[in-house]
């Protein structure tokens, strides 16, 4: 009988190589590709090669730096929310709390809704003559109404409130995964030196958290910075007077409405590259800390 | 495990699991071997995609062995999502929309020419305001025209509509009382400014094709939707896009509302008396004048040559005079067919002949591609009037240059 070669365990891989060449690299290197050129809906079948044309526009209108800044706030609030939301809601239904079960399921259900569902109906809910929240606003706390959806600042802060609601939920399964985790020996050692509670969360609980923190967060900014789907549809399209844009549905829009394909593609490939420095650079540090660790 | 099989048999598994990744590419299209499937995208409201189903199942049943796919689109995601799928070789055989998608979808060589494919004087038969010629080719076969804005009145609330702008003004604050509004109109949208902006001599492109937004027409027009949104007026919502306006309307909850043929099933069934006028008399002595437009079927560029014919003889049925009544009376759209256009069921109708006559003062509607681009520019600047964050004149400026800068990024 023949042993397998060596090249036995690479052919099994092959199929799910050719499977992420085809729908990760292939559209990667196809946008890098249109970012040099003028696709456009006048030269669509035409474009040809224009070098750095596209990538001088992107970094010389001054939209891009406003949009820059927009996506860093939109990013920066989502994550911290999601995080000390999550942490939070973790630790008290880690404790002894009545009807735990019923409680984590009501909690996961903003993560377990299609994302669009969601965002419509808040999107519903913001109106402000008819939306569930300034009814809320007027009958309970009888505060004057929000112009949720007409005003650019709380037209920026609405689809945030959506989101943060979507996304509490993903960094509170990853925190309650990780608070198991932790020996209860750590607690009584903690107890033993006389600290008190939030002394034992700084110390014991999170630094015992990072480690399944860590890789969340940075998914989760990724996510975040991505997610066309929410702003868009919570502000209709950027709506009002396309002041709630972030990076990604700019892009969605130069592409999409004005044809402008490769002025798309190097404003992607753009955003492409920021995110792989942050990765890298989070990695990098990560990894040195375990080492020294 | 893997170790102890023998060399064939392990190439064998890896050649297998190969094969199941690529086999879904490498199946034949249906529409090449199976019976004739005609797919189309489409944009219709629930009332007209509801008489749809009914004229495509009478096709079927005429023609047995043809399948017809009807699935349904918004306007701005039937053009995106069309121009996707057939740039990359695939997409529907049909899509049919407002005339002016057939700007972009036809310089970006999506769709057929249909003065080259349909049959020798097929355009003869529709009336002449259907018919929209770009490039010096037409691009849509047209089953409507109309898509223009009408006062839509309840008829409870408003015995006899108004037809000036002081009339209007005054009926709309009287019947502003106890959780009803005299008015509700989209005003986040610039299709529901341009009837305003044209009775104010203003238009969205120069004579020379150019956008002209930065005019005094603009100004008014946006200063005159403004004043009707006002708190000071107060006949409206503070907030009223096109779903607010339609539920108010519906629920009773406004007297009047400013929108097209397209809705009045809806209205009609959802228990509302409906009347329609003309859109009022402005303030400067001008009738506020509709765009007015054809909605049509275009035919896909990916369609094979032994297809095409299937396709033809669906679009040639649709665009009948019969289905065009059938629709017309259904749903109250105008037929483009003119043997539709002058029936009985249509000139003997109260509403439609009210209908045919507010068409008659409308502006066509133009369908260059850059008449995308200027309806995306106009959005901003309107919002921002509408909301008090910016004067009209800032706007029409902000507006122009807007248009400017992005036709210039289009074409570069």
């Amino acid at each position: 009988m023949l042993r397998a070669p060596r090249s036995f365990p690479y052919s099994l891989l092959l199929p799910a190589t050719i499977v992420m060449l085809a729908v990760v690299l292939f559209p990667l290197g196809y946008s890098f590709w249109l970012a040099f050129r003028n696709m456009s809906l006048y030269h669509f079948r035409t474009h040809e090669f224009v070098g750095l044309d596209n990538f001088q526009l992107v970094l010389t209108e001054p939209i891009f730096w406003t949009l820059l800044g927009k996506s860093l706030v939109w990013t920066g609030v989502n994550v911290f929310f999601h995080v000390a939301l999550g942490v939070l809601l973790a630790i008290l239904l880690s404790g002894p709390v009545r009807g735990k079960t019923i409680l984590r399921t009501m909690l996961v259900l903003p993560w377990a809704m299609p994302q669009y569902i969601s965002a419509l109906t808040w999107r519903g809910m913001f109106n402000f003559e008819y939306g569930a929240i300034n009814l809320i606003l007027k009958q309970w706390f009888h505060l004057p109404p929000v112009p949720w959806l007409s005003d650019p600042t709380w037209a920026f802060i609405a689809p945030i409130l959506t989101n943060i609601w979507l996304g509490f939920p993903f960094m509170m399964v990853v925190a309650l995964g990780g608070l198991t985790s932790i020996p209860v020996e750590l607690y009584e050692a903690a107890d033993l030196d006389g600290a008190n509670g939030w002394e034992k969360f700084t110390n014991v609980t999170l630094p015992s958290l990072m480690p399944v923190l860590v890789p969340s967060i940075l998914l989760g900014t990724i996510w975040t910075f991505n997610n066309t789907l929410v702003v868009w549809l919570v502000s209709n399209g950027g709506q009002p007077a396309d002041a709630t844009h972030i990076l990604v549905t700019y892009i969605y829009k130069v592409a999409f409405t004005y044809s402008r394909y490769s002025y798309a593609a190097a404003f992607s490939v753009v955003v492409f590259l920021m995110l792989l420095g942050f990765v890298v650079y989070v990695m990098r540090r990560t990894s040195s800390q375990e080492r020294t660790a | 495990m893997f170790r102890s099989l023998p060399f064939r048999a392990s190439h064998l598994i890896a050649c297998l699991m190969l094969c199941l990744v690529l086999a879904p590419g490498c199946a034949p299209k249906k529409s090449a071997t199976g019976p004739a499937k005609i797919v189309i995208w489409s944009q219709m409201d629930p009332e007209e995609r509801a008489r749809f189903e009914k004229n495509i199942a009478a096709y079927q049943a005429a023609h047995p062995g043809v399948t017809i796919e009807n699935v349904p689109y918004d306007t701005e995601n039937l053009r995106q999502q069309f121009q996707t799928a057939a740039a990359g070789g695939g997409g529907p055989q049909l899509i049919f929309g407002p005339s002016d998608q057939v700007g972009p979808l036809s310089l970006l060589e999506l769709i057929r020419p249909l003065d080259e494919t349909m049959p020798k004087g097929f355009f003869d038969r529709f009336v002449p305001q259907a018919l929209d010629t770009l490039n010096g080719h037409l691009w849509a076969a047209p089953d409507q025209v109309g898509n223009h804005l009408l006062l839509c009145y309840n008829k409870k609330l408003v015995p006899v509509p108004p037809a000036n702008a002081t009339e209007f003004l005054e009926m709309a604050k009287k019947l502003t009382k106890d959780g009803v509004y005299g008015f509700a109109m989209n005003v986040n949208e610039p299709y529901w400014l341009a009837p305003f902006l044209a009775g104010y001599d203003g238009w969205v492109f120069a004579a020379d094709g150019k956008p002209s937004l930065d005019t005094p027409a603009m100004r008014d027009a946006l200063g005159y939707v403004a004043l009707l949104k006002s708190k000071a007026t107060g006949i409206m919502p503070a907030e009223c896009d096109y779903q607010i306006a339609e539920t108010l309307f519906l629920e009773g909850k406004a007297a009047m509302i400013v929108n097209g043929p397209w809705s009045w099933a809806a209205y009609r069934k959802g228990g509302v008396d409906l009347g329609i006028a003309p859109l009022w008399v402005l303030p400067n002595g001008k009738h506020a004048m509709p765009m007015i437009a054809s909605k049509g079927y275009s035919i896909s560029v990916n369609v094979p040559k032994e297809q095409l014919d299937a396709v033809i003889d669906f679009v040639t049925f649709c665009t009948s005079p019969e289905a065009e009544l059938r629709d017309a009376v259904a749903l109250g759209v105008l037929p483009s067919h003119k043997d539709a256009w002058n029936a009985p069921e249509i000139t003997s109708d109260p509403t439609l002949k009210i209908s045919q006559d507010a068409f008659t003062m409308g502006r066509r509607m133009p369908v260059v591609p850059e008449m995308r681009v200027v309806w995306d520019v106009m959005r901003p600047g309107l919002q921002k009037v509408m909301n008090g964050s910016m004067s009209p004149a800032d706007a029409a400026k902000e507006m122009q240059a807007a248009a400017e800068q992005q036709i210039a990024g289009m074409k570069r």
